[in-house]
């Protein structure tokens, strides 16, 4: 970082490799297009090198960077917003229409139902049915443990607000891969609750395609 | 046995689910059906809860499973991007890291960098343009803008310089007349003498 911060162009590069794919994730599931998340990420670390004396170390360069990316995203959105989405009553959980969570789970191993593309597919349209609002904190929660607080910080919003997204947002990824498992293919059924259901070192060997390896198994930096 | 559930308690299932329950939203009772304000009270709550309803205990599992499918599908998706579009975009962004990143001369060299195309045909128009208007420009000097002529030295004759004058013309033993025309080429006079002994129609 401090290479980098000197003007080191190797220490940039190796905080790009470090970073970029994790970079790429947030920005996926923040735009949800390939194209689009490519050019977020390129901008993110573009803004980053200019800005780089301004860092001061106080935080990792991924949680500045993060920061960086999840701007750039909601601002993409914002620019080329397709379609208004329709926001739910987000503060008031009074109402009758606000429905709790379902008693109910997906399978035994989230890890081997990821290796599923009817599952991934499902995920897929359920992130891209969400509220721009809704998927931005789901995201940011899921995918960096960001809290309430550092949430509301980032979308300008109270933690109440935060607090409502994301539960309408996980309560409809809920609803909607429930829907896929109360009418399974038999493939699916085979995926989560055949082989090795359970246990938590049951990815495929090491010879798979990174793209197959399930997220379970990996740490994150 | 499970409990009857709405979401606002639900949302206490998930702030306990995240690790965040504080008993307050943005300082408010919140998260709890009965008002607690209290992090410990609203956290011992909601394990009372817990311990007592087997629905909730799969809410929270479901919460935390969602969690996980969520960040595994961002992240395989991420893998699935071929590193040479990674390596591609790299080199774009280090094309754009070629310039010091700060001072006004730094900017501008970005700025003439970015657009040089343009500020190289505007240049090369507006010099046309400007030999355009040099060579199309009218040739009547402007009023009191000293010309070309009033430089150059007049070489011709005094005789010439100026129409002459015919003071006196004798003409002994005969008769003379005299022209003076003036028209577009200038001023002309013309002299015509005829001898006395001429005869008319001879």
């Amino acid at each position: 970082m401090l290479g980098a911060q000197r003007g080191d162009r190797d220490a940039f590069k190796t905080l790009f490799e470090r970073y970029h794919r994790r970079a790429y994730a947030l920005a996926f599931g923040v735009v949800r297009h390939q194209d689009d998340a490519m050019d977020v990420v390129q901008d993110a670390f573009i803004k980053a090198h200019k800005y780089l004396d301004k860092f001061e170390g106080n935080a990792s360069f991924y949680t500045w960077l993060y920061r960086i990316v999840m701007n750039l995203a909601i601002d993409h959105l914002r620019k080329h917003r397709r379609v208004k989405p329709v926001e739910l009553d987000e503060t008031r959980f009074e109402n009758d229409g606000d429905d709790p969570l379902l008693p109910r789970i997906l399978g035994g191993n989230p890890g081997r139902a990821l290796l599923d593309k009817q599952i991934r597919g499902r995920i897929d349209q359920a992130l891209d049915e969400l509220s721009e609002n809704h998927r931005s904190v789901l995201v940011m929660r899921e995918l960096e443990g960001l809290s309430y607080e550092d949430m509301a910080q980032a979308m300008s919003c109270s933690k109440g607000t935060i607090m409502s997204r994301l539960f309408h947002a996980r309560r409809n990824m809920q609803k909607r891969l429930l829907d896929l498992i109360d009418n399974p293919s038999a493939e699916l059924v085979d995926d989560l609750t055949g082989g090795r259901v359970g246990d938590a070192d049951d990815t495929p060997a090491n010879d798979e395609a990174p793209s197959q390896r399930t997220p379970a198994a990996r740490s994150r930096p | 046995m499970s409990e009857p559930a709405d979401a606002r308690s639900d949302l206490a299932l998930m702030e306990y689910a995240d690790g965040e329950i504080d008993g307050q939203i943005d300082g408010q009772p919140g998260g709890q059906p009965d008002g607690q304000i209290n992090e410990e009270t609203a956290d011992a709550v909601v394990a009372a809860r817990l311990a007592r309803d087997p629905d909730a205990r799969v809410k929270v599992a479901a919460i935390k499973q969602i969690g996980e499918l969520v960040r595994g599908h961002l992240e395989l998706s991420a893998d699935a991007v071929h590193d040479a579009k990674f390596a591609a975009m790299w080199r774009r962004i280090d094309d754009q890291l070629e310039q010091p990143a700060t001072g006004l001369w730094a900017r501008v060299s970005r700025w003439f960098d970015r657009y040089r195309g343009h500020v190289i045909t505007g240049a090369v128009s507006a010099g046309a343009v400007a030999a355009l208007a040099l060579i199309l420009r009218p040739s009547t000097p402007d009023p009191g803008i000293p010309g070309r002529n009033a430089a150059a030295i007049d070489v011709r004759p005094v005789a010439l310089r100026a129409t002459p004058e015919i003071d006196s013309l004798d003409t002994p033993g005969g008769s003379s007349t005299v022209i003076n025309l003036d028209d577009e080429d200038g001023h002309t006079t013309v002299i015509w003498l005829t001898p006395a002994d001429t005869v008319e129609g001879i």
